[in-house]
């Protein structure tokens, strides 16, 4: 985790003598940066026009009058008050379970010294790599014969299962690294493993389960293949599914449908942008230091 | 700790440890795996309590009778490519850029990471919006430069579409690739590149044998996830066009979920999503393999 790189550690010092090739650089890369945010200034000015505007007005020019009624339009219509809570309570269950789920796991596999223990880690990493996009129609069929069609432990069961597998590998990276002293002596005096799990791993390990906690809140927050086919009554839809249906429907109402465009991806923005290097360091551990 | 029970044993705590974990994900992600296997060998309409064995009948039916399935195939090889070369490249470029000490870098970098986080139907609804021939972004530009000529209907014609959506596509993944980049970047030795130019070697030199050479795993990594990525598409296309017009944008993970969640044949879906799965086992054993060793090699 030491040589993770993160957004913020830059400390610029003013170039002594400027590197022409460089200043060409900077100019280019803020070009394309300027590129990359268009989308979402254009999404956000259509999101606050009026329909007249949108189709009088040029995509970047700032809206005059802030239609404000775009938003709570497209709130109701677009059942968001439902689909919001849903998207809320999905992911406030699954993601702090998710985690304790996959760091026991991890800290046994890692700590524990087990017969099967090597099998057991690869049988589950394979996991990370299976597109769960193959299996959606079995999983429809296993959900409905278990009876959870439309019901939250239905989607968060298949959340909970697909998410083991990263968090594990990520996590048993961690655990492993840490000094054997440090558990060794809680060990003999006869500290059980769930003791020193809760007591020394949990502890020592908050900054990457912090970074695991925001990558799955994400994706969970943003999943929409599952929700697709587990969740076929109206009133259950998360969020994805709720913006879905509503381009379906009002695709001609444009700022409503960017309004709720923006009020869809708010949330992990406002997340992404407090937890930045989160993000970063989350990403990172597992693939490319792993 | 005079009581002794079996909890004390350590492989009793590490059942109970691991218990939920593995319960879990081999209930449902092993089993769904198997079960898909399974399925393509019968015919069922998801519904009925029976499910007739079939043989290879689905599987015939979609190598030779479908005849979608060969379409969707090729613009599934067609968009992993194109995943496998544009990401990554631009994402390596924008990292050897932004690791350079410059103004406003992290700013810049928190830029480019920005598109993966948003849900992916939310950028095939963002984009959609874009692509719109009357009012969308595109459109708009084209006509303010007076490239009248170059207006489409991104979405709407078969010859475009596919390329259309993958720039959005380009748009949302470059990030990642560039993080990944960045990372592998603090791994190259700074006094090394140093030392090479002072030496005198120019900064291709510098980056073809110093930099390089060091971002080779970085590089396989990159490269085996984008390809992992790139299979699996699915909410972009469903988000996008549906796979439309006339089949144009169609893909495996979308014809498969078509068949069996919209025509009700979870046979053939199924039969689908098994070549699918075979296409992406192919790549990833081979990669669990390599990264295993290194990991033993690195013990």
């Amino acid at each position: 985790m030491s040589a993770t790189t993160t957004f913020e550690e830059d400390n610029i010092t003013p170039a002594r003598r400027r590197d022409p090739l460089l200043v060409v650089l900077w100019v280019a890369l803020v070009t394309v940066a300027a590129i990359w945010v268009a989308p979402f200034v254009f999404i956000t000015f259509t999101a606050m026009k009026s329909n007249s505007d949108v189709m009088t007005t040029s995509a970047f020019s700032p809206p005059t009058d802030i239609a404000w009624e775009n938003f709570s339009g497209a709130w109701k219509k677009g059942n968001f008050s439902n689909t919001f809570l849903n998207s809320v309570i999905i992911t406030a269950v699954k993601v702090p379970l998710g985690l304790l789920i996959s760091a026991m796991a991890a800290y046994a596999l890692a700590r524990i010294r087990l017969r099967w223990g090597r099998f057991l880690l690869v049988f589950v990493l394979f996991g990370a790599m299976i597109p769960f996009q193959v299996m959606l129609a079995p999983l429809f069929t296993l959900v409905n014969s278990l009876g959870l069609i439309d019901t939250y432990i239905g989607v968060i069961l298949p959340y909970l299962a697909f998410g083991v597998p990263y968090q594990v590998f990520i996590l048993h990276g961690f655990f492993r690294a840490v000094p054997k002293e440090l558990s060794e002596a809680a060990l003999i005096d006869g500290a059980s493993h769930f003791t020193v799990f809760r007591r020394i791993f949990l502890p020592i390990s908050l900054p990457v389960l912090a970074a695991l906690l925001i990558l799955d809140f994400v994706a969970t927050w943003n999943e929409f293949a599952m929700a697709l086919v587990l969740l076929q009554n109206k009133n259950m839809w998360t969020l994805p599914l709720g913006l879905m249906s509503f381009q379906g429907q009002f695709s001609n109402s444009y700022g409503q449908l960017n309004a709720a465009i923006v009020m869809t991806v708010l949330p992990a923005v406002i997340v992404y942008l407090i937890f930045q290097r989160y993000f970063v360091s989350g990403l990172t551990s597992g693939a490319v230091k792993g | 700790m005079s009581r002794i029970s079996h909890l004390q044993s350590p492989r009793a705590q590490a059942l109970i440890l691991l218990a939920p974990a593995i319960g879990i994900y081999t209930i449902f992600a092993i089993w769904p795996m198997i079960e898909v296997v399974i399925l393509s060998f019968q015919r069922w309409n998801g519904l009925d309590a029976d499910r007739v064995w079939a043989g290879l009948e689905n599987y015939r039916y979609i190598f030779a009778d479908d005849p979608v399935y060969w379409i969707a195939f090729k613009n599934t090889v067609i968009w992993t490519v194109l995943s496998v070369i544009f990401p990554p490249l631009v994402g390596l470029l924008l990292a050897l850029g932004l690791n350079e000490k410059m103004f406003a870098r992290g700013a810049m970098r928190a830029i480019y990471y920005l598109p993966v986080i948003i849900a992916p139907i939310a950028v095939a609804t963002m984009w959609r919006w874009m692509y719109d021939p009357f009012f969308g972004l595109f459109n708009q530009i084209m006509t303010g430069m007076g490239l009248q000529g170059w207006i489409q209907d991104w979405l709407g014609d078969r010859d475009v579409a596919l390329y259309s959506m993958f720039i959005a596509y380009i748009w949302q993944h470059v990030g990642f690739s560039m993080v990944l980049f960045l990372a592998g970047l603090q791994g190259v030795d700074r006094s090394l590149v140093e030392a090479a130019r002072i030496d005198g070697a120019s900064r291709w030199q510098v980056f073809r044998y110093v930099t390089l050479p060091a971002l080779q795993v970085t590089m396989t990594i990159v490269i085996v996830l984008s390809t992992i990525s790139s299979l699996k598409a699915f909410d972009i296309v469903y988000g996008m066009t549906g796979g439309g017009p006339a089949q144009s944008t169609q893909m495996l993970a979308m014809w498969a979920f078509t068949q069996s969640m919209q025509i009700f044949d979870f046979g053939r879906g199924s039969a689908i999503s098994v070549t699918l799965l075979l296409i992406t086992l192919a790549v990833v054993v081979p990669y669990l393999r390599w990264s295993q060793k290194r990991e033993d090699a690195a013990r």
